[in-house]
């Protein structure tokens, strides 16, 4: 079998040219638009956190909410405490998660399948709600995080929303190369091996729980970086901001774009987005009533996700890759 | 002195609660080794079906059992239906040992959105059937009212019928058997299949069970986006890990245990720290057991 791999060149300029589409995109297309790809970029971060972890490293998480929330609230606590700027405030947010990720780590090394999915599912119900305990936290109504309008030298027309979604797509485009370096590195293999088996991967020397907290602790950075990025676009963190439902549709994204292949997390990412949308615009065009317009995106949503899991479960590009090879 | 007392009395309460769904986890992981995060949606289901009838009749008393009836059949079509096509399509690769936890919160979602376009998205309302106002105690008023008992007594009732099925009868021993190795309980001549799809039954009425005595006991307010239905999913499920998910005692211990932590930590720390709890008290038992309270094997891979 031969494949073809493209050079680690050719990958970066393919990221590059990536990015000039991007920029060429949110000059023409409505600002809507552009906050939405905002979202997805935000999403695409995330899920590709999930997909580390459950695809590479073969550990469960339903609380990446949580670990959002951890980011979310980092950035905003270094902007409105020592007004630091945006990259500071995001890669202060990386770490606090990463820091989390890493305790949280150490102890899901020890657990597997059911119970590492209830840990991870207390903590989602749990970590958001503590903002109301402590008063610099905010409570309920949480923390603003505003990280300012856009340099002028951008022009005067250069919107809020443009100058989101530059930032998003950006942070989106160095964390995706950089991770997919990782996964092809001696890292990814490690886990991987891991993943299929774990005695196996044991007995040749690997330290499986080091290789899990690692696996753990990158993820979460992963998952901080994004809830920076989400705490941006809505200009807030609060504990309502990170519900049991977005840990929930984070997982959703990641099976739909494949749990083992990072190419794919921008389909997860945009159905997350698009789904809404396509179900509005259904209801509209056969006149549902309003209980089924309400009810109609939720449908959708978990109705593809059974249809995945029974039908692609490794989802859509390794689908594509396996048909190829037969 | 008297506060503890009543703090205890909540905590056993809300514990019983947690046991139901704690049990109904425990039964499906038994029966199927899946994770069912659909039971939140289970339970809501058929605690609608509950208030369809009382909607209907008027009576709780007669609801309470339909409920349970209609989890019942629910479990069991989706068992029959949908797990077992499930099982068939996805158990290879990276995707197996997340498959079931992805599946089922899909049919959480599929169950939510169907019960908001038949029912509505707003709040419908249950009356509690017996009245909330604890006993009075001299001048004290205890936090057990007439409907806190009601439900002490119907949380019992089922666990002991539970118990004396699982231990007592040989329906009770195919369940156990066809957990334990199925391959050696067929080859006994147990219908694996039909037994499992019974396990599902028989933890959907828990669940509707467990809707409906948690409707009643809260404010009564219902509706599929119910916070009060997530937390019982939370709670039930971080029971039944906390007590091995193996063992139905292990759950009801775990509920108990759950419920009175966290009633202890609402009236003498502060409402915004119980979530937290939950966590840290998982934490702390699986540190301690990484398989639960009530685990008999000693350690268990993959």
């Amino acid at each position: 079998m031969h494949k073809f791999k493209p050079s680690n060149t050719s990958r970066f300029l393919g990221f590059v040219f990536l990015g000039i589409f991007l920029v060429y995109l949110s000059n023409t297309v409505d600002e809507l638009r552009v906050y939405q790809g905002a979202t997805v970029a935000m999403y695409v971060v995330a899920i590709s956190s999930i997909i580390l972890l459950t695809g590479y490293s073969g550990q469960v998480s339903l609380g990446h909410g949580a670990l959002l929330a951890v980011g979310g609230y980092g950035a905003a606590l270094l902007r409105n405490n020592f007004n630091a700027p945006i990259w500071l405030c995001f890669a202060g947010a990386v770490l606090m998660a990463a820091f989390w990720g890493a305790l949280l780590g150490a102890t899901a090394a020890r657990l597997s399948g059911p119970y590492l999915a209830g840990t991870t599912l207390a903590l989602a119900v749990g970590l958001p709600s503590i903002a109301n305990q402590f008063k610099f936290l905010g409570g309920e109504q949480g923390l603003i995080f505003d990280i300012g309008l856009p340099p002028a030298s951008l022009g005067e027309t250069f919107s809020q929303y443009k100058w989101f979604f530059w930032i998003a797509s950006l942070t989106a485009l160095i964390s995706m190369w950089w991770l997919q370096n990782l996964l092809r590195s001696r890292y990814g293999r490690t886990w991987r091996a891991v993943r299929t088996q774990s005695i196996a991967a044991e007995l040749a020397g690997i330290h499986v729980a080091r290789s899990k907290v690692l696996a753990f602790t990158i993820s979460a950075g992963l998952a901080g970086l994004a809830g920076a990025l989400l705490s941006m676009t809505i200009s807030t963190v609060s504990p309502g901001a990170f519900p049991l439902s977005l840990s929930f549709a984070l997982a959703t994204g990641a099976v739909i774009s494949g749990v083992t292949t990072l190419g794919g997390v921008i389909i997860g990412a945009v159905t997350l987005v698009a789904i809404p949308e396509i179900a509005d615009s259904l209801a509209r065009r056969i006149g549902a009533s309003e209980n089924a317009t309400i009810n109609l995106p939720g449908l959708l949503v978990s109705g593809l996700l059974i249809v995945t899991v029974l039908f692609i479960p490794n989802g859509p590009v390794e689908q594509i890759r396996q048909r190829k090879m037969k | 002195m008297f506060q503890i007392f009543n703090t205890f009395l909540i905590g056993v309460t809300a514990g019983s609660i947690y046991a139901l769904m704690a049990i109904s986890m425990v039964l499906v992981w038994r029966s199927t080794r899946v994770v069912n995060f659909a039971q939140a949606g289970m339970a809501l289901l058929s605690t609608y079906f509950g208030y369809e009838v009382i909607h209907q009749v008027g009576s709780y008393w007669l609801a309470l059992p339909i409920a349970m009836i209609s989890g019942a059949i629910v479990a069991a079509v989706i068992e029959l239906v949908f797990m077992r096509l499930l099982l068939k399509h996805s158990s290879q690769g990276a995707i197996a040992s997340i498959a079931p936890i992805i599946a089922t919160l899909g049919l959480l979602g599929l169950i939510k959105s169907m019960i908001g376009y038949f029912w509505g998205n707003q709040d419908v309302s249950i009356e509690s059937p017996l009245s909330n106002v604890g006993f009075t105690l001299g001048t004290q008023t205890l936090a057990l009212s007439p409907m806190k008992l009601f439900i002490l007594i119907v949380v019992s009732i089922l666990v002991i019928a539970l118990t004396f099925v699982f231990q007592r009868t040989n329906l009770g021993l195919a369940l156990r058997a066809s957990a334990y190795a199925p391959e050696i309980s067929r080859l006994a001549g147990i219908k694996v299949d039909l037994v499992r799809t019974f396990g599902w039954a028989v933890a959907g009425a828990a669940g509707g069970a467990a809707g409906m005595l948690q409707t009643a006991n809260g404010n009564g307010a219902l509706s599929p986006d119910s916070l009060e239905f997530s937390l019982l999913l939370a709670f039930g499920f971080i029971s039944a890990v906390i007590g091995g998910l193996d063992s139905l005692l292990g759950a009801v211990l775990g509920a108990l245990l759950l419920g009175l932590v966290l009633a202890f930590v609402l009236t003498y720390i502060g409402g915004s720290l119980v979530f937290i709890t939950a966590f840290v008290l998982l934490l702390v038992v699986l540190l301690i057991r990484p398989a639960g309270i009530i685990s008999q094997r000693a350690g268990r891979r993959a």
